[in-house]
């Protein structure tokens, strides 16, 4: 099954057992919209951690009925951060989402040894792009968290968001290597490490997907560009999941698709334990919806 | 932008390097038709008279030379400019690195000496209020300072030509923070003290700056981010091919976008065009490299 639009991913949520999301330190209105309107859909449980007072003054302000709704009051900021990842931790929570913190103080909680939310995988950025122009979903990865992955990385980035897709309900989704040109150029890393990427993937290195590039970003969305430039490739016009080469790229073309092309989004983190939420302030109130949704999705 | 051209009212010739291809066929048939231009033709001249008759185009209004051999028709190409028989060479199915060995020949290429080879494209967005100026998508992988310094003196130089007097300039990057991690647009804030002096006319420079900063004035409200910029960008400056690139494919297959790009620091304008460029595109390529003639 692939996805046709983010709306679909209500239907992988529908029926099953509803996930608990905790949102650490809650009193922030642009989180507690998405969250809210998510739990009136019925999609999650919410858990707010935070200042008590400071999340019912906001409730009110905007009229957000939240009764019934369990909060845990921790004023402290980084207090409230290490409560929620214990308690996600500690299996009382299936999803984290980042309320009113930074986002460097709940990565460092999510990172500690002892009771943070490692398994050893590298955490990375998976987002989902429904375009009007592309007849599915598309998912690109890393967009917003590795500056510059090596070839290493990149296999635990195309691991954790293989493993995503098909928790999804994709079967061998097909992984698309990003370069700026689709021939191998020795004066262009990224198109090395597509090339040994895409054998490692046909020695079964790296397992459960369909791995091409280098692709030119033509290539891969577009079949007839592909067959245009003489390119056999099962994968092209037809890519679920786009490898970025690096932060740069990935920056550039998440905010042209969002921008230029009015693209939807929903984005989550992986390889912790379970899916985080990582909104930022310039996200709209929808994107940051199917962000919930996505995690719920994803999750275990 | 096709309607600046023609008010232009002159002729220019343009010569094609291999020519057998159906999308610029088709284009340098609608610029001939519409008198921007008097086209050469080069490549195989059988198939370039089959592409005609299954396009409907009297083949007759083209001069057309006979060449087998693909190198020898990009040579060929660049001969009728360089002894000036032409103003403008065009890239037809002839491979991009084959294209350019000619044009950048010692001896009988097109080269400025000593002048940065670069791109600059002007990109058509319905989602956007204007003309986008972007640089650069097809010729340098990693420029340094100077060729970040060239390409930004080209794209001010092509956004004159639409009659912008000081263009606004954002310098690319993942985010506003200058970060040395971000190992190619750690030169930015150099650039900037370039503009700021004078070294770098004609534009109001800032960087970096990611694409919402440049282009969403809500953002940098939002944000709260004080920039001469100001959301309204009319170049874009990228810190490395490998993010231009996707970048503008992104806008012609997900958001409508029509472009038209010219290689600079040549003598006269060439036009290397991706194969699978639409024939509207390769058709405002040669509107642009009349403009820049």
């Amino acid at each position: 099954m692939v996805l046709k639009t983010l709306a679909d991913l209500k239907n992988i949520v529908a029926g099953g057992q509803k996930k608990k999301l905790v949102l650490a330190t809650a009193q922030d209105q642009h989180s507690l919209s998405a969250v809210v309107r998510a739990w009136k859909d019925n999609i999650i449980e919410p858990i707010l951690i935070g200042d008590k007072e400071g999340i019912q003054n906001i409730c009110a302000a905007n009229n957000y009925d939240i009764s019934g709704l369990r909060i845990v009051h921790e004023p402290g900021i980084e207090m409230a951060v290490e409560m929620a990842v214990k308690m996600v931790s500690n299996k009382e929570g299936d999803i984290l989402m980042k309320g009113k913190v930074g986002t460097s103080t709940l990565l460092k909680c999510v990172l500690n040894k002892e009771w943070g939310l490692r398994t050893g995988n590298l955490l990375s950025h998976f987002a989902l792009f429904e375009v009007d122009t592309y007849p599915k979903v598309i998912a690109v990865t890393d967009v917003a968290m590795n500056i510059a992955p090596n070839l290493r990385d990149k296999i635990a980035i195309i691991n954790n968001s293989v493993n995503c897709l098909i928790r999804l309900g994709y079967t061998m989704p097909k992984v698309a290597v990003l370069g700026a040109v689709e021939m191998v150029n020795e004066n262009m890393e990224a198109t090395l490490d597509a090339a040994l990427l895409s054998k490692m993937n046909q020695r079964d290195q790296i397992k459960n997907c369909i791995i091409d590039g280098p692709l030119a970003f033509d290539n891969a969305v577009s079949l007839e560009s592909a067959r245009r430039k003489g390119i056999k490739s099962e994968i092209a016009g037809d890519t679920d999941l786009l490898l970025m080469p690096d932060i740069e790229v990935g920056n550039v073309l998440y905010k042209s698709l969002v921008f230029f092309a009015k693209a939807k989004v929903a984005s989550v983190i992986l390889g912790a334990r379970v899916p985080i939420v990582l909104t930022s302030r310039s996200d709209s109130e929808q994107a940051k919806y199917d962000s919930i949704l996505l995690s719920a999705a994803a999750s275990k | 932008m096709v309607e600046k051209v023609l008010t232009l009212k002159k002729m220019h010739v343009i010569t094609v390097a291999w020519a057998q291809d159906i999308n610029t066929v088709g284009a340098v048939n609608r610029s001939v038709d519409d008198g921007l231009v008097s086209a050469i033709l080069i490549g195989k001249s059988g198939e370039i008279k089959k592409i005609c008759g299954k396009k409907g185009i009297d083949h007759t209004k083209f001069r057309i030379i006979d060449i087998e051999d693909e190198a020898e028709a990009a040579a060929e190409a660049v001969r009728f400019a360089k002894s000036g028989e032409a103003d403008i060479v065009m890239k037809g199915l002839v491979g991009t690195d084959k294209f350019l060995k000619a044009v950048m020949e010692k001896e009988s290429g097109l080269m400025i000496p000593g002048a940065v080879l670069s791109y600059v494209c002007a990109v058509e967005i319905p989602t956007y209020h204007k003309l986008l100026f972007i640089t650069d998508p097809a010729v340098i992988p990693f420029p340094d300072l100077d060729q970040k310094v060239a390409m930004a003196n080209y794209a001010v130089e092509m956004a004159s030509k639409f009659g912008i007097e000081k263009s606004r300039m954002a310098l690319i990057g993942a985010s506003e923070k200058p970060s040395r991690h971000f190992q190619y647009s750690v030169d930015y804030p150099e650039m900037c003290r370039m503009a700021e002096r004078g070294l770098i006319k004609n534009c109001i420079m800032d960087g970096p700056l990611d694409l919402f900063l440049a282009c969403d004035k809500e953002s940098v409200e939002i944000k709260g981010v004080n920039t001469p910029v100001g959301g309204d960008a009319d170049i874009l400056l990228f810190p490395s091919l490998e993010s231009c690139n996707p970048f503008y494919k992104s806008l012609m297959l997900f958001a409508q976008g029509e472009l038209a790009g010219l290689i600079r620091g040549t003598e006269k304008p060439v036009i290397v065009m991706s194969r699978s460029e639409s024939e509207k595109s390769k058709y405002y390529c040669i509107a642009l490299a009349c403009l820049m003639t």
